[in-house]
């Protein structure tokens, strides 16, 4: 699947090019200086060779500086996955017609053998450039060495190798799917890249989870907080993490609700997974909240771990608590995530078997008045309106959903907008199932 | 908000733009502002004040020079009555003794200069003395008899004369003419001793240049950036003798302290003390540019600011004795000039060769130098004698690359003993070469002379002796260009030891590179080709 990503950012292309333009501007001057010709003139090309390096030097000062200030270093860690299938492809594949055995992600910029050439050139060659043009800049250095002639011999070999490099780059360039969008892509940061299903859905929930009002907990097999969000914090009225994180469940209820909780933890260690179960909590100040409340657990190989799962506010709805309380057996928090138009970017499964759907990608790209019928959507317009223009959150929506097969459900929803910078660039939220409880609701 | 957003990028772009574009722009408008040639004359770092002090005394009021002076010594014995002590320095130094002592590379402690010095131009004092003397400043040293220890033998008036009417004669053994009488077309006259002591003062350029600018019996013919054209030279000449500008004395820069005067010619000094540097005006970081001045520390301010030495007198860049003697179908003696008027052939000396506008040779040097005296063992007779070996090397953090004359020549040495002949030239005898021309006769007299053993036989040595060019400064803009050295083929191209880039790479490494970008093309060219050979079959698929 192909997005449009804002993959290089501004001071990365500022980077690159200015980079790009320093070293070839080095490699000219530099080879006059080796009297491989003769272009500006000796002096002028010593002269513009020395400003080139130290602006350089400086420019570089700078990037290391963002490369671990933004996380950006880590594109650059050489690794050998599929080094051998990125060889295979070249040699080979590309002959044939074979697809990229890699994809371009804005979090994996860059194939196995890009990271390897990259990181060379990171971490060999400037280096090995900087350090000898440095020398070579101190007579009073190299003297005591015998001469500048070794560091001479190296520094010319790393241009040498920069040329070599440049060739490669600029060929390899042509290889992509469409040379002149990377080219683009260099100078506007945008470009359409391949998205990893699996990593942008697990990105998509990491963030959900750290931005969306759904409260997320994680608990060891004991019972005691491993982590939680900003949004369960809030619920439990508390405002620092490290007041929640090691202590035990218990903290968060009343005593009479206590035995339930423990009853639910029981259950989801043994494997059980538990879902929307209306409860009672006990925020920091005592006071008493209700949350519909899903749990469950966290495997490490084979072994269960802990319990981990989510919370939706509910104390606000108090006249649907009741009835809540018999419903959604067989519901789960479903996910989804919108794009600023209304289209859908992302689901869970859970959300998929609520919508009676079976292939994400039957929903994926498509608009939210898929999932509504007539009389809904003009609610759910004003709810995404509401998000995407002002950047509301919406939390215990009762609402209705049209499902593939035509027949209706009924959910609660919240909905949150999710930034760039501090651009709406969408609108994501969770839906609880509640279709059942009108059914027992009735056989009562 | 979608136009907001556009608008925003583009002025982002621009900002980039000009983030990027700007320092470049002024970095290329203001470098021309900031190289060195643009300093008004390279001046900044002069740390030099003329003397403006007026005479310290008028000599013409003194009685003691108002007597009439019979013979120059009753001059010195003149001064004296006064300067009562400065004889005594005067007598220190290698001016008058025309030697010092120095430790040799051998360890030896021993005194060496004119006396035992063997060059390859006249060759070597010895039995010539009395005609070399005429550049000593003392009076009748004719030979090893002359009594070191007279002061009233000390020629105070040869640089103290501010008149420059004071004249050795040439044949004379520093005395001069008593009568007037003409040599080789010169009239001499005898000089009025009177008023030449009673105008004495700091010696000027007349009184340095009448020996100095004639080092080996003519115009520049030793040194080469020594010569008579540096008595009213122009700014071309020399940038700090310029009559017309900083007109500076020889004295203004050779400074002496109790008569021992700064400088040294290695032609006859070895150690590294009483130098006189460009530095001590200039400083060592001269120029408004860096990387210039990083260059101080291994190039010496002679190697970039003398680009050619005789300007104006051509110099002696060769003499060769083994070519003496010839005679004309007549029996007369031979004397060749070229068209320039420049001496090629005597029968007397040999051969010669004369430059003018000389670009110098390049060596390291660190101050001290080593030279051939009297008997030392030639090694290798095959080899060519070095007159003076200057030492140094690019590790030697004294040593820096100095500009030099190299005076080449070939002259006899006895193939039994190993050591250079010192012959018997000059005199009216037969046993002196200039007479007789007979080398076995001269070098049996010459030998005998000096104390050293002489086997009969005589053969041809192939010699250069060094001559550090310090003199003949070029202004400014004239000095040499960063590309004169630092290429392939540039004045440095012989001096090694060292890496210059520019002039030197590793041809292993720049194959090596060339070959990285090779298959790089190459692998790049194939890989291009055979995508575009399988494009159909792509499509196909």
């Amino acid at each position: 699947m192909k997005k449009r990503t804002y993959i290089y950012r501004r001071f990365e292309r500022f980077w690159h090019w200015t980079q790009a333009f320093l070293i070839m501007f080095l490699t000219i001057t530099g080879f006059e200086i080796h009297a491989s010709y003769e272009l500006f003139g000796y002096e002028q090309a010593v002269r513009l060779h020395d400003i080139a390096a130290w602006s350089l030097l400086i420019l570089i000062v700078f990037t290391i500086f963002w490369h671990f200030s933004v996380g950006e270093w880590k594109q650059y860690l050489p690794s050998t996955k599929l080094v051998k299938d990125q060889v295979k492809y070249y040699i080979t594949g590309i002959f044939q017609g074979a697809p990229h055995p890699t994809k371009k992600t804005a979090y994996n910029k860059f194939n196995p053998l890009q990271r390897l050439t990259y990181f060379g050139f990171k971490a060999i060659i400037i280096p090995a450039q900087i350090i000898t043009g440095l020398i070579y800049m101190f007579p009073s250095v190299y003297s005591q060495i015998g001469g500048v002639g070794v560091v001479a011999v190296i520094h010319t070999l790393g241009a040498f190798v920069l040329i070599a490099f440049l060739i490669a780059h600029l060929y390899l360039l042509t290889t992509n799917e469409e040379p002149a969008a990377s080219v683009a892509a260099m100078i506007t940061g945008w470009e359409e890249v391949s998205t990893d299903p699996a990593e942008e859905h697990q990105k998509h929930m990491q963030t959900a989870v750290e931005k969306s009002i759904a409260g997320y907990y994680r608990l060891d097999k004991l019972g005691k907080f491993v982590d939680v969000n900003d949004a369960w914090l809030k619920m439990y009225k508390c405002h620092d993490r490290e007041n929640i994180i090691g202590k035990h469940m218990s903290l968060t209820r009343e005593p009479k609700h206590q035995q339930e909780l423990s009853n639910i933890f029981k259950r989801c260690m043994q494997g059980e997974t538990v879902i929307g179960i209306p409860v009672v909590r006990k925020c920091k100040d005592d006071t008493i909240g209700k949350h519909i409340l899903s749990m469950n657990p966290v495997f490490e190989g084979t072994e269960i771990i802990g319990v981990e799962g989510f919370i939706i506010d509910i104390t606000a709805i108090d006249n649907l608590q009741n009835q809540m309380y018999h419903t959604v057996r067989n519901s789960n928090a479903g996910y989804y995530k919108l794009n600023n138009k209304g289209y859908y970017i992302d689901v869970n499964d859970a959300w998929l078997e609520m919508y009676k759907c079976d292939n994400r990608d039957n929903i994926i790209g498509k608009h939210y008045s898929l999932s509504s019928n007539q009389e809904d959507l003009k609610r759910f317009d004003e709810i995404f309106a509401s998000v995407i223009q002002n950047g509301t959150t919406i939390t215990s929506e009762v609402a209705r959903r049209q499902c593939k097969d035509g027949t209706l459900g009924k959910h609660i929803l919240s909905a949150n907008p999710f930034y760039e910078g501090t651009q709406i660039m969408g609108m994501e939220g969770f839906i609880l199932d509640i279709t059942q409880l009108d059914e027992e609701d009735l056989k009562k | 908000m979608q136009n907001n957003s556009i608008k925003k990028k583009s002025i982002g772009l621009i900002i980039s733009l000009v983030v990027i574009i700007v320092p470049w722009i002024i970095i290329f408008a203001i470098n021309d502002k900031i190289t060195a040639d643009n300093l008004p004359d390279g001046t900044r770092n002069v740390n030099f004040e003329k003397d403006t002090l007026s005479k310290q005394a008028d000599h013409s009021k003194f009685e003691v020079l108002k007597q009439q002076f019979t013979s120059p010594e009753q001059v010195t014995e003149a001064c004296l009555t006064c300067h009562n002590e400065r004889q005594h320095e005067i007598m220190q130094t290698a001016h008058w003794n025309w030697d010092r002592e120095v430790t040799r590379t051998d360890g030896t402690k021993t005194k060496i200069g004119k006396r035992n010095i063997v060059n390859n131009y006249c060759i070597a004092t010895n039995t010539n003395t009395w005609k070399c003397s005429s550049c000593h400043i003392g009076f009748g040293y004719k030979d090893k008899t002359f009594d070191f220890k007279n002061p009233s033998k000390v020629d105070c008036i040869v640089c103290h004369d501010n008149t420059n009417s004071y004249e050795k004669q040439p044949l004379g053994s520093g005395y001069p003419v008593t009568k007037k009488e003409v040599f080789e077309g010169k009239t001499l006259f005898p000089p009025d001793l009177n008023y030449i002591a009673q105008s004495v003062a700091k010696p000027t350029r007349n009184n340095c240049g009448k020996c100095h600018f004639f080092g080996g019996g003519g115009d520049n013919v030793k040194h080469g950036d020594l010569s008579s054209d540096l008595f009213k030279p122009n700014k071309q000449m020399d940038v700090h003798m310029d009559t017309e500008g900083n007109n500076m004395a020889c004295v203004a820069c050779h400074e002496a302290d109790r008569h021992k005067i700064m400088g040294k010619a290695y032609s006859v000094s070895s150690a590294n003390e009483g130098r006189m540097e460009c530095e001590k005006c200039h400083s060592e970081a001269p120029h408004n540019n860096s990387t210039l001045n990083n260059h101080t520390a291994k190039v010496a301010c002679q190697t970039c600011h003398i680009p050619v030495y005789a300007k104006g007198v051509a110099t002696k860049m060769r003499w060769d004795w083994s070519t003496a003697g010839k005679l004309d179908a007549d029996g007369k003696k031979i004397n060749e000039h070229d068209k320039e008027g420049h001496h090629t052939y005597s029968s007397e000396k040999g051969s010669f060769e004369w430059k003018t506008n000389v670009e110098p040779e390049y060596v390291w040097f660190n101050g001290t130098a080593e030279h051939y005296v009297y008997g030392d063992v030639i090694k290798d007779p095959s080899k060519i004698l070095q007159m003076n070996i200057f030492f140094g090397d690019y590790n030697d953090p004294k040593a820096k690359i100095v500009p030099v004359k190299i005076h080449r020549g070939k002259q006899f040495f006895d193939p039994v003993n190993k050591i250079l002949i010192v012959p018997h030239i000059y005199g009216h005898d037969s046993t002196a070469y200039k007479t007789g021309l007979d080398w076995n006769l001269s070098a049996q007299v010459g030998m005998k002379e000096a104390g050293l053993p002489y086997s009969g036989k005589y053969e041809p040595i192939e010699t250069e002796m060094y001559w550090r060019i310090n003199h003949m400064v070029a202004e400014s803009d004239k000095a040499l260009t960063c590309k004169e050295c630092h290429s392939r083929n540039g004045r440095l191209k012989n001096l090694a030891g060292f890496y210059m880039p520019g002039r030197d790479r590793s041809i292993l490494f720049d194959i090596i590179g060339v070959l990285m970008i090779s298959f790089s093309v190459m692998g790049v060219a194939v890989h291009a080709l055979i995508r575009y050979i399988k494009r159909d079959c792509i499509a196909c698929e």
